[in-house]
């Protein structure tokens, strides 16, 4: 017992020893440990605000920032801020690191990390660099690697609204889906921010689109900036000019019936279309199959999908396009797949049988590009032989 | 015990008893930190400073250690001047401390600090386990050294990060990875061997006398007899 006790006693004066021993190196080596941390940290920083003097993180859980910024630095002498952010490129997540000093001005962009298969995203930063909000919008995006480096633009964008943020003032950092939905319900509250957008059989004049609320309550119609509400029962807000063209508008929309036709008769259309309907003032909705990059594409890297593109378009008699729209698609993600986008497919509203053709193409999708024209043709062919004149 | 001379003592660990290429200890950082000659360099020097620290201080103590009590009080020197070491790094030396990673704080459980803490300081005085964490630490720096030398001038083209510009194209990559060390570790074994004409790796000088059961089995069992 004894033995065991001094055993113990000379364990714990070696332990004391130790112990006191170590809290000397620490007091001694604790604060340039410290310093080196902090010149470590402050090195990514750094490296878009070359000038920075110190930075001190920002907390931004108490303000609406765009929904990429992830981190938030000050700097110290009041330059500006350094933000970090997280964004969807061609399949991936990429962290970006911008500065953006008191002017507004960004001062250097980095890719911190990424998994692009084309690595642009390495260097793109460099065009950023003492650019302002206009000159940011300026700068080209890479044909190629168009999604990684619009969503790089984008994120920059990202910075220079979250600096303005940061720095006291106040920015509409809606994105253009929440800015059309806040424009729908403003002219219809009644909608309760749930429409759909309606693909137009009818042509109608000077209207750009038109909105139905689900709920049943009504229409939006867009007529330029404009948003012009109409009620279930027909009225429009007290105040609008001209409102008879928009409730007219939405009785030719009611008034429109589809009629299916029967392809039986028809064994050349078989092959290209995949129904076929008639409005009773005479326009065709066809949807149209077209062989994209799914069809003649593949690699080893993105394998052809095997799927048709498939469109559905609204075609006068006189063959102008009213309406367009992707039904379905396979194509590549992230290249061919933005012809799902309105962006893209409303590039052929008000086109005719002559000019379908004099659309901006798909960039880096040719493929699918030309899938969908073909798919149009088809639609132009099948109305020439459903009137008969083919 | 025979008294050994002071430079003896030194030598030792050079050579005869090389730590790394005689006794095989420390295989773990020796494979991992020899693929660039920095991280090589400091993590030698980095394990002589705790070696001779802790052989200095268990040798002091080494009458007021409980022999039953041994080991654990051992770990708990070799961990604190580990931690020091390691804080002098960080602070003084960052880019090391950055190069050598986990590995630093597995110096703890280095064997060949353990090793001579349990054969040499503790039968020993203060100024020859001073000498003997000296020869060990500058045997194990210098095995590190010639190794990641082959390693990195060989495999990487380069020596201490500067690129060697007239080998860029005939880089051996496979000596970078684990398999490579391995094998330059076995070709440096035999190398001392054929040195040495063989009387380096004399397993008996130190396997029973310094074995931590030595003195309860009495070489009645022991796998390493006559050995």
């Amino acid at each position: 017992m004894k033995k065991n006790i001094k055993n113990l006693v000379v364990f714990v004066c070696i332990c004391t020893v130790i112990t006191l021993l170590l809290a000397t190196t620490n007091f001694i080596t604790a604060p340039m440990i410290e310093k080196n941390q902090n010149a470590l940290a402050n090195k990514a920083l750094l490296e878009v605000m070359p000038n920075g003097k110190g930075f001190e993180n920002v907390d931004i859980t108490k303000l609406t920032l765009p929904s990429t910024v992830t981190e938030a630095y000050r700097e110290t002498d009041g330059q500006g801020y350094v933000i970090k952010l997280l964004t969807s490129g061609y399949g991936s997540d990429m962290v970006i690191m911008c500065g953006v000093d008191s002017k507004g001005v960004v001062t250097g962009a980095v890719c911190l990390s990424s998994n692009e298969t084309l690595g642009k995203e390495k260097t793109y930063g460099e065009n950023f660099t003492d650019k302002d909000a206009a000159g940011v919008d300026g700068v080209d995006t890479i044909t190629g690697a168009t999604k990684t480096t619009e969503a790089y633009k984008n994120a920059v964008k990202d910075a220079l609204n979250a600096a303005i943020i940061l720095g006291g003032g106040s920015v509409d950092i809606r994105s253009e889906e929440e800015i059309l939905f806040d424009n729908l319900n403003t002219a219809l509250p009644e909608g309760e921010k749930k429409f759909q957008k309606l693909f137009l059989t009818e042509e109608l004049d000077n209207i750009d689109a038109v909105y139905a609320a689900e709920n049943q309550m009504g229409y939006v119609i867009v007529q330029g900036e404009q948003f012009i509400g109409v009620k279930a029962d027909g009225t429009v807000a007290e105040g609008v000019e001209n409102g008879t063209i928009f409730t007219d508008a939405v009785a030719k929309i009611k008034a429109s019936s589809l009629q299916d036709i029967n392809l039986a008769g028809y064994p050349d259309l078989e092959a290209t279309i995949i129904s076929a309907k008639k409005t009773a003032s005479g326009n065709y909705v066809i949807e149209a199959k077209g062989a994209g990059y799914g069809i003649k594409g593949g690699d080893e890297y993105h394998p052809a999908s095997n799927e048709y593109i498939i469109v559905r378009v609204a075609i006068t008699p006189d063959y102008k396009i009213i309406d367009c729209i992707t039904v379905s698609q396979a194509e590549t993600k992230g290249l061919g797949d933005e012809c799902a986008n309105e962006s893209f497919y409303g590039q052929f509203v008000g086109k005719t049988e002559q000019n379908y053709t004099e659309i901006d193409a798909i960039s880096g999708a040719t493929l699918t590009t030309d899938g969908y024209k073909q798919a149009i043709e088809r639609a132009f062919a099948a109305v020439k032989v459903l009137k008969g004149g083919a | 015990m025979k008294e050994k001379s002071s430079l003896s003592v030194l030598l030792n660990g050079i050579i005869k008893e090389n730590p790394v290429l005689v006794l095989i200890l420390g295989t773990c950082p020796t494979l991992a930190t020899t693929t660039t000659v920095d991280g090589a360099f400091g993590m030698g020097i980095a394990a002589l400073v705790v070696l001779v620290c802790s052989n200095v201080f268990i040798s002091l103590l080494r009458k007021v250690i409980p022999e039953t009590m041994r080991i654990p009080c051992y770990i708990v020197i070799i961990a604190g001047f580990v931690t020091m070491v390691k804080m002098m790094i960080q602070a003084f030396l960052p880019s090391l401390y950055e190069a050598l990673g986990v590995y630093l704080d597995l110096i703890t459980v280095n064997c060949i600090i353990l090793g001579r803490a349990e054969m040499f300081a503790n039968k020993n005085a203060v100024v020859a386990s001073a000498l003997d964490g000296v020869g060990m630490g500058l045997g194990f720096t210098l095995s590190l050294t010639v190794m990641s030398t082959i390693r990195e001038v060989f495999g990487a083209a380069s020596f201490a990060g500067i690129a060697i510009p007239f080998m860029q194209d005939y880089k051996i990559e496979f000596l970078t990875k684990a398999p490579g060390g391995l094998l330059v570790y076995g070709l440096l074994i035999a190398l001392i061997y054929v040195v040495t004409q063989g009387k380096a790796p004399l397993k008996k000088s130190f396997s029973c006398e310094g074995c931590p059961n030595a003195e309860f089995c009495n070489s009645q069992n022991c796998d390493m007899k006559g050995a």
